[in-house]
């Protein structure tokens, strides 16, 4: 652990993150606007994912209400956009805090409750949150409010040339908003809040003993992950063009947690594969249905189906997720 | 921790192969493309569809694209549109506006359509214009009246096919003064751009509401809701109840009416979104009684209407292609925007493009035949369709009769500005023999 403090090793993985994003961006002028757009929305799914990896796989506690905290942010985010016309940059930032805001409010509370206590009370939030929408004008009801960010400014579509489209322009944006995201929770879970975490995880009256304050840590850990759930949000509104009610329904924060368990709860690195599987399963259903010519019923429920099954499998033959399967197997051949 | 990164590198050389994979596959599309319009084959032409096949709003609306679709397959099976086969891509959006810009995104990129054909509802073809703008698809006779979507600039792609929500308030408000003057009448309203656009038609008419209820798209699921709009009404003390809102929202009114014994008491007027009398009947027979005597706005003809030579022509035609679809107002609409969908796709020519198509409706747009009353009125420098409404009753059987007797239609028709309404004269072109376009 203590070579992974050094700085030559931080400078090596910022290099490592920065040369990924390159060869991303490089990788998209490559590919057709759809393939941009699902980039897009696996860098949007990294982000929402590694925010409940960080709350659920390092601080113990467990959230399903993390589509509405992804709702603060998206309009937070849109709101501060078309009304105080702030730029892009701050008006996600904007989203952020303020999702990072109710996240510290709905910690305070889930500082008291645990296990299904919890859960309970985010779900409540996934719930009811989203319908406030249709209480106040300003929010636009279930037509939501369009989002639109422009296109790629001059100097970028000019330096790469050809076809700038709009999606391309949203995929860098949201690669180099995941890559960060990744970045920032690496480090961060090195730090001294991350081995807080870990403790309070692993035995929080141990860790009260060892002088760790449980609560304070534990809202920490809520209002950090609330922020990226924000700024997740924001991304996606960007990606739809547009916030409504519906984009972050009760299957969206399954979708999340599903995604995390999928990853591994305690594997940052392993977002990217749960938000692959997110994005890549309705393209197989996609593939099998129009082969197979089924019904818009079979075409609507498959991809449903097949994620809940892929969850069952993992919980049941890998419950910490697939990566620390495999790393305890070697671990116990170790011993 | 050698073991530790050697996952690390796993997990990740996994996801770029994912990455990579995904990437592959989308090569051979951009690749190899022989053909110089997308969606146009030598032998087929591919047009989108998005509508609410579940969800709230589904009931009824969810015959329109099948409708439509049996349409297709009938000229397809008699020669197709200059040798081509149309194909439909029919996308459910359960009526939300996010996933009607997902449904769509996919019809674009992935199923690289031609063109989109009668995409429905205000706020959800609001939510994909930029993206349809961006990519010059066309975006014709959608099913929506929102009066905005004639504004050639913000949608210079899009061809509005029904007469505005805001002519229809104004014919309405013109009825009710006419007809029911010194009434008290209560409006329910969905709360968005479809029932804003009434509203402001309303205003303009001069039409004065004893009480305005809005309500959220979805939100007529709920009971407690109706019981808060049959609250209103009766506290207000109307004896004339509009409403203007999607066939489930008609079907709870006049359902929760019922419950709450306003049968007989209540003059219902129902606007033409949501006043298809056999999805009403299906969805709430209990709401037969108030159903019967109920007043309904309509542009094209009663489906019931055996004499109307389009009807029975499309009767036919829903026979033998759409078995098992009892031939309704929604199957009426979905078979009259595929016939004029295949009367503009004739006009774009044997090479048709997004632009022939577009030129085609802007020059000959308005001689297509159709089943609508009112002429069309698309031209180089206007995107509005139809333009007049007639009133019918509803009776017990749930068919709909002109309010002077069968087949003796009376239009009305005006503009979405501040234009007088008029009665006017039906002046629409023959039924192309067997259902067949040969412009």
């Amino acid at each position: 652990m203590r070579k992974n403090r050094s700085g030559t090793k931080k400078a090596i993985s910022a290099l490592i993150f920065l040369a990924i994003g390159l060869c991303l961006l490089v990788l998209s002028n490559y590919v057709d606007e759809l393939r941009a757009y699902q980039g897009a929305q696996i860098a949007i799914y990294v982000v929402a994912i590694s925010s409940i990896i960080l709350l659920t796989g390092f601080s113990g506690q467990i959230s399903l209400g993390h589509g509405a905290l992804m709702a603060i942010g998206g309009y937070a985010a849109v709101l501060s956009y078309s009304h105080w016309h702030l730029p892009m940059l701050l008006a996600f930032t904007f989203g952020a805090i303020t999702a990072a805001t109710a996240g510290f409010i709905l910690g305070m509370a889930a500082a008291r409750l645990s296990g299904p206590y919890l859960a309970g009370t985010t779900l409540a939030l996934a719930v009811g949150l989203p319908s406030l929408a249709n209480q106040f004008h300003i929010l636009g009801g279930e037509q939501g409010l369009s989002f639109d960010i422009g296109e790629a400014p001059q100097w970028i579509a000019h330096k790469v040339g050809g076809d700038f489209s709009q999606y391309k322009w949203f995929f860098w944006v949201s690669v180099t908003v995941a890559l960060f995201t990744m970045w920032f929770i690496k480090n961060l879970l090195q730090s001294r809040y991350g081995r807080t975490w870990r403790a309070v995880r692993g035995n929080p009256s141990a860790a009260a003993l060892s002088g760790v304050n449980v609560g304070r840590s534990k809202v920490l850990a809520f209002t950090v992950s609330s922020a990226l759930a924000g700024l997740a949000g924001a991304l996606l509104a960007m990606l739809l063009g547009l916030v409504a009610p519906m984009a972050f329904t009760l299957t969206l924060s399954f979708t999340l947690v599903t995604g995390a368990v999928l990853a591994g709860v305690t594997n940052l690195a392993g977002s990217i594969v749960g938000a692959v599987v997110l994005v890549v399963i309705p393209e197989v259903t996609d593939a099998i249905t129009s082969h197979l010519g089924s019904s818009e019923k079979i075409t609507a429920n498959l991809p449903g189906f097949i994620t809940s099954a892929l969850l069952i499998v993992t919980v049941i033959f890998a419950p910490n997720g697939p990566q620390l399967h495999r790393r305890k197997k070697v671990n116990a051949g170790d011993n | 921790m050698l073991v530790h990164r050697s996952t690390k590198r796993g997990v990740f050389a996994v996801a770029l192969a994912a990455v990579a994979a995904l990437a592959v596959s989308a090569l051979p599309a951009q690749a190899f493309s022989p053909h110089t319009e997308t969606g146009v084959t030598a032998t087929t032409i591919k047009l989108g569809i998005t509508v609410p096949l579940t969800g709230s709003a589904a009931p009824g609306y969810n015959k329109v694209p099948y409708a439509m679709k049996a349409y297709f397959d009938y000229v397809n099976d008699n020669g197709g549109v200059n040798g081509r086969k149309i194909q439909l891509v029919i996308k459910d959006d359960a009526y939300s506006p996010i996933l009607a810009k997902s449904v769509t995104n996919d019809l674009i990129l992935k199923d690289k359509v031609f063109a989109l054909v009668g995409t429905l509802g205000t706020a959800n073809n609001e939510a994909t214009t930029k993206f349809v703008n961006d990519k010059g698809v066309p975006r014709l006779f959608v099913n929506t009246g929102f009066s905005g979507f004639a504004n050639t600039k913000k949608y210079p792609t899009t061809y509005p096919l029904f007469p505005s929500y805001y002519m229809e308030a104004k014919v309405i408000g013109a009825f009710l003064a006419e007809k029911y003057a010194g009434k008290k009448v209560a409006l329910i309203y969905q709360d968005d751009d479809f029932g804003i656009d009434a509203l402001a038609g309303f205003t303009q008419a001069g039409t004065n509401f004893v009480a305005k209820i809005p309500y959220a798209s979805g939100s007529q699921a709920d009971p407690t809701v109706i019981g808060k709009w049959i609250t209103s009404i009766v506290s207000s003390g109307a004896d004339t109840a509009v409403v203007f809102g999607v066939s489930t929202a008609t079907a709870a009114a006049l359902g929760g009416a019922y419950k709450a014994g306003l049968a007989g008491k209540i003059q219902w007027i129902l606007g033409s979104v949501g006043a298809d009398p056999t999805t009403i009947k299906t969805l709430a027979p209990t709401a037969l009684p108030l159903l019967n005597g109920a007043i309904a706005a309509s542009f094209l003809p009663a489906p019931s209407d055996s004499a109307d030579e389009y009807v029975a022509q499309f009767q036919k035609i829903n026979a033998q292609y759409n078995k098992g679809a009892t031939f309704d107002n929604n199957v009426l609409v979905g078979m009259n925007g595929a016939m004029l969908t295949v009367q503009a796709l004739r006009a774009a020519g044997s090479k048709p493009t997004r632009a022939s198509l577009m030129a085609a409706i802007a020059n000959q747009g308005s001689k297509f035949a159709s089943a609508g009353f009112s002429p069309l009125g698309w031209s180089k420098t206007s995107h509005v369709g139809y333009n007049g409404y007639w009133f019918g009753r509803i009776d017990a059987t749930a068919s709909i009769t002109p309010l002077d007797g069968a087949g003796k239609y009376v239009l009305y028709t005006t503009d979405s500005s501040t234009g007088a309404v008029a009665k006017s004269a039906i002046a629409r072109p023959a039924m192309p023999a067997k259902g067949l376009p040969t412009n």
